[in-house]
């Protein structure tokens, strides 16, 4: 037991100095993530801001230039310019300089006075992008029933409705967008780095022609697979307390809950996508292939991880699949316990969604690595037990097998044909 | 510059994709495959929103204003029954939001007020809060008219005639799928910037060195393999967009063509830059991922259009090839823009392509020496 611990801190101390003998990696892995973070962090808070905003005023009176002020005012849009026409804006959409165009039309002013008429405004968004389109009308309307309000509020009198909706946002009152983009990315990185190492570590051996010197070693396979994970381990937990560092004291998101909580349900995401990077490398004839597959895999973690759809809003199917995406779970967990304050009584289900798959893929890895290291093992043992079977059933039920028969034909004639 | 030389080691790149057949499907495939998985999800997903409903009035009136919001298809309504519960199902995230409808709530409606209903948001998630605060809005506006049983139609005096160019609203499967188009084709370029780690890695660029080839020939031969590579991934993805999702193609095929060719310049260039940098191929893949991976879903302008008012932003976006592909997908997909009008964003990439390629025509030559 000594010395298979001994071995398996051998083979981690190892995969250390390699990955610290290569100092521009190790800069990377320790260093990429934070400044990566504190830039998309500080560029996109998430959410939209500032739509450039044309407004074709055929009204040009005071209530018209109220109506494009309070346009521009809003946190959504910008007011940008001023069109000639509906054809000049046009053009504008077209080549991408705006997003909105607002047409006031000639007797804007007259209808807001006149209690029998109605002004209507056409709002037209760049549908090309439907977060700009919806945002974009949404805040429109937001903008009309505000002016109507206010005139209804001035003219004769005219109730509100009978029920008034008094909104409280927990967790977040001011309802920034910078939590949840923060979050998200702080994930995601996690993910990636951990994944990426970990794809890598057989891929780079095989390729390196160093695979051969490692079955020549005392290491089991076990050994192996533990061995190549703690460095991966080390590295993703170092990367995820320093960027949760940097969330926490820099842009000032609130840890609510408790921290070694935080920490220890970070290790089985961790180990998940150590199970994937093992897989990975474990197929992969060249380090090129693991990278591609890492790509693909990660776009697809991302893709169910929440970032424009909920997971919970997808239809059934898809809902199915998602649960397979480690990234959404650990969402939950991060979000629940960063955001929310939540203990672990409340966020479980999740926690056992991630020791569920890291488990599942860490069997699957070792599992694989039991058929052989090369990259078409598991073909070659496939395909002879395929083989094996397929002549056990055509020795069985030849008829079925027209390949087969031929070749057992001649026994057969030699044993019933006694000329 | 010799062609001979160039074509060899042409030749040679074209081979190793070729040689592998998992490369060879990883490079013209692959693209298409993530363009399919992706766009499935991001237009998968309606907008349902887990409502938790505490009911103090328990009331028929209060029962009315419960089936008015369950009539919303977006809210699917749970029932709640004191303040904890509401607190732990806000934490564990099983409802979005939470409504409290108050004692009293039925005589204050019937006698002609206006009953105040406090309604409790998730804050976290912005998005589904904004959305939950708009549908919650439309329905107790429902309920008065359905109260007073008579429209309030031509009551409003300012209204919003909305209108979505080039494609309804409804449609964000277009404006998704073609948005994607730029994300699904790092992955090529990502293996050109790892093409180049691993000649370095495994030493055979040294050999390289003492062979005639120039180290301008050599780079030119790998930029040009991988980039009409990738360029012949775009039949499967034009094809996948085309045909299974059925995104409308308005602007001229050729320019397509020819700016894809202009956005993969640009990138494989970048690529170079990144494969000169690093001496592993690992280093490559690490670096890759920072900077063509999360900037391509955050930075782009895929979603979240680009603020204008915010320099930063602008800056680090206008760098990033995607950002620039983002646009022109979108106009020659979905808005048939022609040159005349995509000049600006085609115009960047060259330059960026120009830029970045003579970056790492620069790097590689102090390397090499």
């Amino acid at each position: 037991m000594r010395t298979d611990l001994g071995r398996i801190w051998g083979l981690a101390v190892k995969e250390l100095l390699q990955l610290a003998r290569d100092r521009l990696l190790l800069v990377f892995l320790i260093l990429a993530p934070l400044l990566e973070l504190l830039l998309m962090g500080g560029l996109s808070g998430g959410g939209v801001h500032n739509l450039p905003l044309a407004i074709v005023d055929h009204d040009r009176s005071r209530a018209s230039r109220d109506l494009a002020a309070r346009l521009g005012r809003t946190d959504e849009l910008l007011l940008t310019a001023q069109a000639a026409n509906l054809e000049e804006a046009r053009g504008w959409m077209q080549n991408g300089q705006m997003a909105v165009i607002a047409v006031i039309p000639p007797g804007y002013s007259a209808a807001l006075t006149d209690p029998g008429q109605s002004a209507s405004v056409q709002v037209i968004a760049d549908g090309s992008n439907y977060v700009v389109s919806t945002v974009a009308l949404a805040t429109a309307e937001d903008v009309a029933a505000e002016i109507s309000r206010n005139i209804s509020a001035v003219g004769p009198k005219m109730t509100g409705g009978p029920v008034d909706l008094r909104f409280m946002a927990r967790f977040n009152a001011a309802l920034r967008d910078q939590p949840h983009a923060i979050t998200l990315m702080l994930a995601m990185i996690v993910f990636e780095v951990a994944l990426v190492v970990a794809a890598q570590s057989f891929a780079r051996e095989r390729e390196l022609g160093t695979m051969e010197q490692l079955r020549v070693t005392p290491l089991r396979r076990i050994d192996l697979m533990v061995g190549k994970a703690i460095p991966t381990l080390l590295i993703g937990l170092v990367d995820f307390l320093m960027m949760l560092g940097l969330a926490i004291v820099w842009f000032d998101i609130p840890l609510r809950g408790s921290l070694p909580l935080l920490c220890v349900l970070t290790i089985p995401f961790l180990l998940a996508q150590i199970g994937w990077g093992t897989l990975i490398s474990l197929v992969s004839r060249t380090q090129q292939q693991a990278m591609l597959l890492v790509f693909a895999l990660a776009m697809l973690e991302v893709a169910f991880s929440g970032l424009l759809v909920p997971a919970s809003a997808m239809p059934g199917f898809m809902r199915t699949v998602s649960y397979v995406s480690s990234v959404q779970h650990y969402l939950m967990i991060l979000r629940g316990v960063m955001l929310r304050g939540a203990g672990l009584s409340l966020i479980w289900l999740p926690a056992l969604a991630l020791v569920g798959i890291s488990s599942v893929t860490m069997a699957a890895a070792w599992l694989r690595l039991q058929a052989g290291l090369d990259a078409d093992s598991l073909r070659r043992r496939a395909g002879g037990v395929w083989m094996r079977a397929r002549h056990w059933w055509c020795n069985q039920r030849p008829s079925l097998c027209p390949g087969q028969r031929r070749r057992r034909k001649p026994k057969r004639e030699w044993s019933t044909d006694p000329a | 510059m010799s062609i001979k030389r160039l074509t060899s080691i042409l030749a040679k790149e074209y081979r190793h994709i070729i040689r592998e057949p998992r490369t060879l499907w990883m490079v013209f495939l692959s693209p298409a495959f993530v363009l399919i998985a992706l766009s499935l999800v991001f237009t998968s997903g309606s907008t349902r929103i887990n409502l938790g409903i505490w009911d103090q009035d328990l009331t028929v009136v209060s029962r009315r204003f419960i089936g008015t919001l369950s009539s919303d298809p977006d809210f699917i309504i749970s029932y709640v029954s004191d303040d904890k519960e509401i607190e732990s199902r806000l934490m564990s995230q099983r409802i979005h939001a939470a409504v409290i409808i108050p004692p009293g709530f039925a005589d204050t409606v019937q006698d002609g007020n206006t009953a105040s209903v406090q309604v409790i948001l998730d804050g976290v998630d912005t998005v589904v809060a904004g959305n939950a605060t708009g549908s919650l809005r439309a329905s107790a506006a429902a309920f008065g008219a359905r109260l007073s049983e008579q429209t309030v139609a031509a009551a409003s005096p300012v209204e919003i005639r909305p209108q979505s160019a080039y494609l309804p609203t409804t449609a964000d499967r277009d404006s998704m799928v073609s948005g994607l188009i730029p994300i699904v084709f790092s992955l090529p370029v990502i293996a050109a910037a790892l093409a180049l780690a691993r000649e370095r890695e495994k030493g055979t660029l040294e050999t390289l060195v003492a062979s005639p080839v120039r180290g301008l020939e050599y780079l030119g031969g790998k930029l040009f393999a991988y980039v009409t590579a990738s360029l012949t991934g775009l039949l499967p993805v034009w094809l996948t967009a085309s045909l299974l999702f059925g995104v409308p193609f308005r602007g001229s095929p050729l320019l397509l063509v020819v700016l894809t060719a202009d956005f993969l310049l640009a990138s494989v260039g970048l690529a170079t830059v990144v494969g000169n940098l690093v001496h592993s191929q690992q280093a490559a893949t690490v670096l890759s991922l920072f900077i063509f991976f999360v900037p391509a879903f955050f930075l782009s302008g895929l979603t979240d259009p680009i603020d204008v008012t915010d320099v930063a932003s602008i800056i680090v976006s206008y760098v990033m090839p995607s950002t620039h592909f983002v646009t022109i997908c979108r106009g020659l997909f979905l808005k048939g823009a022609s040159l005349a009008e995509l000049w600006r964003p085609s115009l960047m990439l060259l330059g960026l392509s120009a830029v970045w390629m003579a970056l790492g025509a620069l790097t590689f030559k102090k390397r090499i020496a």
